[in-house]
């Protein structure tokens, strides 16, 4: 369970976001005013934020550039109806880790916030990576399955590395997307779909569940079989 | 598409060279046909005044008895001091009896001729040849070289005049002709721009209230109303894909928790999953209507940079390798090295694989597409080509606007938006898109300005 702080001044959203975290089994603060939230994630240690960019007092912008120069390096989701690659671009700039545009689904926004807490809790020198049978050396960029080597081609091994970053939880098209490739627009759901198939048939192992689930609706998650 | 650099045959054609030079020529008849009156009318003058002096001369001669005559003759030459004036006598069969003038016995009588001295001095001369009661003729004649000297003179003027007149009116022409066509060419130039889809851009007006001006004052009322009307479509459409994406997300939200309860029932979680799936194709397009949306609005260039084709043409051949493969689709890329755009990344790489995408959808299992870029005329063109059916010629215009699906689609599914986005990306790029016949299948281009690499 992680402490987030939720600063959106808009109460539809923010009950919103506060359920969807609840869901997760986060435990919720909620801000509406920019210059109370900044003095707050100051003061007070924080998992991580979701922040409105356009807020009362001071704006989602400002207020994660002066966290950045107080050097809290806080984990920060940006959510903001300015979808533009451009806005995309000037939140990440500012010090956001990630950006969210509105409307969103809420399972996907506590998704990007697992991301955040996981890429935040990763022992920074982990040189490899073991999801059940699966075995990822990030310095060599080998991969072994069930101790047979594996020959990934380099998005592959990128999208393995980045399913194997977060086992268990369900990573949308959309995200894997963003976080794999780093390209902001939505590629239609096939194309995803083909890499993953191909991912997984090189990972399957006869009379052995796939690691690669696919949860209907929402992703592909990587579990440890 | 025209050239905007001045060339002879366009400033040839137009209206203001034309009537200029149809002016000059008529001034230029005009003043040809006074520089001929007065060429005639001087000549006649000279000439009857040199008629008028051989008549005097004679008559003097006339009166002088018969025997005196060849004395009065030899006498007439002594005191010719000019020289111009010549005299002879001879008889009716033409044998030379005084002076020193002598013409052939059929020279006609009595009116002033034009001929030579001699054989062998061929100084023009006009002479008058007189009867006398004996039988002889008297012969007067006068030099006319200064006459003709003025004559030829006179017309070397006409024939410089003429051709100065034809210089002066065709420099005339061009020089009335520069300034119309060069107005014209910026009204082409905002036409141009108008009809690619920039209807904030008004024809250049002088405030000279003349034609042109007229003429462009009227398109720019037109064209205002057509970007009001544009611009109300597009609001209408843009609001209503924001303003029911928030409650369509909501209630999404709703059937994602509802599909998650512990007791639901699995029937109703079916329905509810199946509903999800409709929503996101509704959410999918109205996001797209919206991006088609900031695109065209968006004035912003932050994300621009030169970028390297290559890698760039590799990474969406990566991306949708798998996809083709699947298909039985052999996709490949070729580019040569050092080409170099200003373009944002994100942005070009999203048109292009929209370009992709749409190739390998439309072509059958076996087809092959090719994506590459090359330089074609000074410029950059990126070239997505398939061996598919292609598009009719009369779709490839369509295809662009927002919702349009081609006449002969198969049933493959698309919302129809895939190449406005295409077309909003390259259109922000101040690019241009051309979708052409591939023999078979269908080629689209991409073409920009080249940016020329930095050396390392």
């Amino acid at each position: 369970m992680a402490r987030i702080l939720v600063i959106e001044d808009d109460p539809v959203t923010a009950a919103q976001i506060v359920a969807g975290l609840h869901g997760s089994d986060h435990d919720v603060v909620h801000l509406g005013d920019g210059n109370e939230a900044l003095e707050r994630a100051t003061r007070e240690p924080f998992d991580a934020v979701t922040l409105d960019r356009m807020l009362p007092g001071l704006d989602g912008l400002t207020l994660v550039s002066r966290l950045r120069e107080r050097r809290i390096s806080i984990p920060v989701l940006m959510i903001s109806a300015l979808s533009d690659v451009d806005e995309r671009i000037a939140g990440l700039r500012a010090g956001g880790d990630d950006y969210l545009t509105k409307p969103f689904a809420p399972e996907e926004m506590a998704m990007r916030i697992e991301v955040l807490l996981r890429r935040r809790d990763e022992p920074g020198a982990a040189a490899i990576l073991r999801v059940g049978m699966i075995e990822i050396d990030l310095i060599r960029r080998q991969v072994r399955v069930d101790g047979d080597p594996v020959r990934l081609l380099h998005m592959e091994f990128r999208l393995l590395e980045f399913l194997a970053r977060h086992p268990g939880d369900t990573m949308s098209r959309r995200v894997i997307f963003e976080q794999v490739w780093g390209y902001y627009f939505d590629p239609g759901a096939n194309l995803i779909n083909v890499h993953i198939a191909r991912l997984r048939k090189k990972l399957d192992r006869a009379g052995r569940a796939s690691p690669i689930v696919t949860v209907k609706g929402e992703g592909y998650r990587l579990d440890a079989v | 598409m025209p050239s905007d650099r001045l060339r002879l045959r366009d400033i040839r054609n137009t209206s203001a060279f034309r009537l200029t030079v149809m002016f000059g020529l008529v001034f230029a008849v005009g003043v040809i046909a006074l520089l001929a009156l007065i060429y005639v009318l001087s000549a006649h003058e000279l000439t009857v005044r040199t008629d008028r002096i051989l008549r005097r001369e004679t008559a003097a001669l006339q009166n002088t008895a018969p025997d005196a005559l060849p004395r009065r003759i030899e006498a007439a030459i002594v005191h010719n001091t000019s020289g111009v004036s010549f005299f002879g006598l001879q008889s009716r069969n033409g044998v030379r009896l005084a002076g020193n003038l002598i013409v052939a016995d059929d020279f006609p009588v009595g009116h002033p001729r034009s001929t030579i001295l001699n054989a062998r001095d061929p100084t023009p001369i006009r002479v008058l040849a007189t009867s006398v009661a004996h039988g002889a003729v008297i012969l007067v004649g006068r030099d006319i070289t200064p006459i003709l000297d003025l004559r030829r003179r006179v017309l070397i003027v006409l024939i410089w005049s003429g051709l100065a007149i034809a210089v002066f009116v065709l420099a005339a022409s061009v020089a009335l002709s520069l300034a119309p066509l060069r107005r014209v060419r910026d009204l082409q130039r905002a036409s141009r721009e108008i009809a690619a889809g920039r209807l904030d851009v008004r024809m250049p007006l002088l405030g000279r209230g003349d034609e042109l001006d007229l003429f462009a004052a009227t398109v720019n009322t037109m064209i205002e109303e057509v970007g009001r009307v544009v611009a109300q479509v597009k609001e209408v459409t843009d609001a209503v894909a924001h303003d029911l994406r928030t409650p369509l997300t909501r209630v999404r939200a709703q059937l994602h928790q509802m599909q998650h309860l512990a007791d639901i029932d699995p029937r109703f979680a079916e329905m509810a999953a199946r509903g999800i799936a409709d929503l996101d194709v509704v959410l999918d397009r109205f996001m797209a209507l919206l991006r088609i949306a900031e695109l065209e609005a968006s004035q912003r260039r932050a994300g621009f940079a030169r970028i390297a084709l290559e890698p760039l043409l590799t990474g969406v051949c990566d991306l949708y390798e798998p996809l083709a493969e699947d298909r039985a689709i052999a996709l490949t890329t070729e580019t040569a090295d050092g080409l170099f755009v200003d373009a944002d990344r994100q942005l070009l790489f999203e048109a292009l694989s929209n370009l992709v995408d749409n190739a390998i959808k439309f072509s059958r299992p076996g087809g092959h597409v090719s994506i590459g870029a090359a330089r074609a005329a000074g410029m950059i063109a990126i070239e997505v080509r398939d061996d598919g059916p292609g598009l009719p010629e009369d779709d490839r215009r369509a295809v662009l606007r927002r919702f349009y699906r081609g006449t002969d689609t198969g049933g493959i599914p698309g919302s129809g938006l895939g190449l406005s986005v295409v077309a909003a990306i390259v259109h922000l790029h101040g690019f241009r898109l051309e979708l052409d016949d591939a023999d078979p299948g269908l080629v689209v281009r991409i073409i920009g300005e080249e940016i020329v690499a930095i050396p390392e």
